[in-house]
């Protein structure tokens, strides 16, 4: 019985390890996105994803902050 | 392009400190509007808007440092600075639980009995999960000092076996402990005892948590090649942070398991 837990546990460490290894180092790659002169700020810099979690994150920011103040009549 | 005659890191506007000092107002208040009008709306907002904030504020600090190249040594001897404070502020936030609990248990009040721990407590054996959760952060934090030697030495295989260690070493710990909170036989609302008992070893698991949560994200960054061997500060405060974390839970031990039974 241990004989297979020790195989599993072969086979798990050796697919982490070797899609760990595989990983190619993008690093110079996003060095240059990221230091591109195009004047975007660093939180819009990455993309249009960056764009759209930047907008859902404010909207909830202004939209949580106006249902905290309708609120505040209920506590008094 | 304009070049800095400085070797400190001047940031972009950022917007996340303002959607981060909103979650915090909807946390806090949707928890007063929890207590007395049932509704948990506006505290889940506030949860929800904190997660997006950490991650896009702690993503672009990651850009800065290991894409932009802002964190000269100057700037990451402000981090280094920074990291301890906080750290430091921890330390002070847990002594305040340890002084309850030692206001109540080195003078137990008539009420408790006399003596600690308290009449119709039972507490956990401190030689059973309790000394296996000691031996296994203990064991987290020689693989984590592993994985810095081996950051340190360029080798890239030991440092993701040994942050992966370390990472499944944290959540042996939680899993052993959620088990225990199950099982006890005394609950948050048994007097003073499961009051500091539950709220110190609480808090420190959440700590564990948290601290796991900051090792996976180092894992994840090893992975992609983010840390160097000379240059790993973000590693290193993760490994800071996970001593800390261990230090708090051997006084826990010492002090609430072993002393306090």
């Amino acid at each position: 019985m241990y004989r297979h837990v020790f195989a599993l546990q072969q086979v798990a460490r050796r697919t982490i390890t070797s899609s760990a290894r595989r990983e190619r180092n993008r690093v110079p790659e996003k060095q240059k996105l990221f230091q591109e002169d195009n004047g975007l700020p660093v939180h819009l810099k990455g993309g249009a994803t960056d764009a759209l979690l930047y907008r859902a994150t404010m909207g909830l920011t202004v939209f949580g902050e106006n249902q905290s103040l309708l609120s505040l009549p209920l506590t008094s | 392009m304009a070049h800095q005659a400085h070797p400190y890191h001047m940031v972009d506007p950022s917007p996340w400190p303002l959607t981060g000092a909103v979650a915090a107002l909807l946390m806090t208040s949707g928890l007063a509007i929890w207590f007395h009008f049932h509704s948990t709306i506006l505290m889940l907002l506030g949860t929800v808007l904190l997660v997006l904030t950490i991650c896009q504020w702690w993503r672009d600090v990651v850009r800065e440092g290991t894409f932009q190249g802002h964190h000269t040594p100057p700037a990451q001897k402000g981090l280094r600075y920074g990291m301890i404070l906080f750290i430091t502020s921890e330390v002070l936030f847990f002594a305040g639980f340890f002084w309850a609990f030692y206001h109540s248990s080195l003078a137990p009040t008539p009420e408790l009995g006399g003596f600690w721990p308290p009449a119709g407590i039972t507490p956990l054996d401190p030689f059973e999960v309790p000394l296996l959760n000691t031996a296994v952060l203990l064991a987290s934090g020689v693989t984590v000092t592993w994985a810095h030697h081996s950051i340190m030495e360029g080798d890239r295989k030991q440092a993701i076996h040994s942050l992966t260690l370390t990472i499944l070493l944290g959540g042996y710990f939680t899993f052993l402990q959620a088990l225990e909170y199950y099982e006890a036989p005394f609950t948050i609302a048994d007097g003073v005892y499961g009051a500091t008992f539950f709220v110190a070893t609480g808090f420190h698991g959440l700590h564990v948590i948290i601290g796991s949560t900051f090792l996976a994200v180092c894992l994840h960054r090893q992975i992609r090649h983010h840390f160097t061997s000379t240059h790993h500060f973000g590693f290193e405060a993760a490994a800071w942070y996970w001593h800390f974390v261990d230090v708090v839970w051997l006084f826990l031990y010492i002090s609430i398991y072993w002393w306090g039974s």
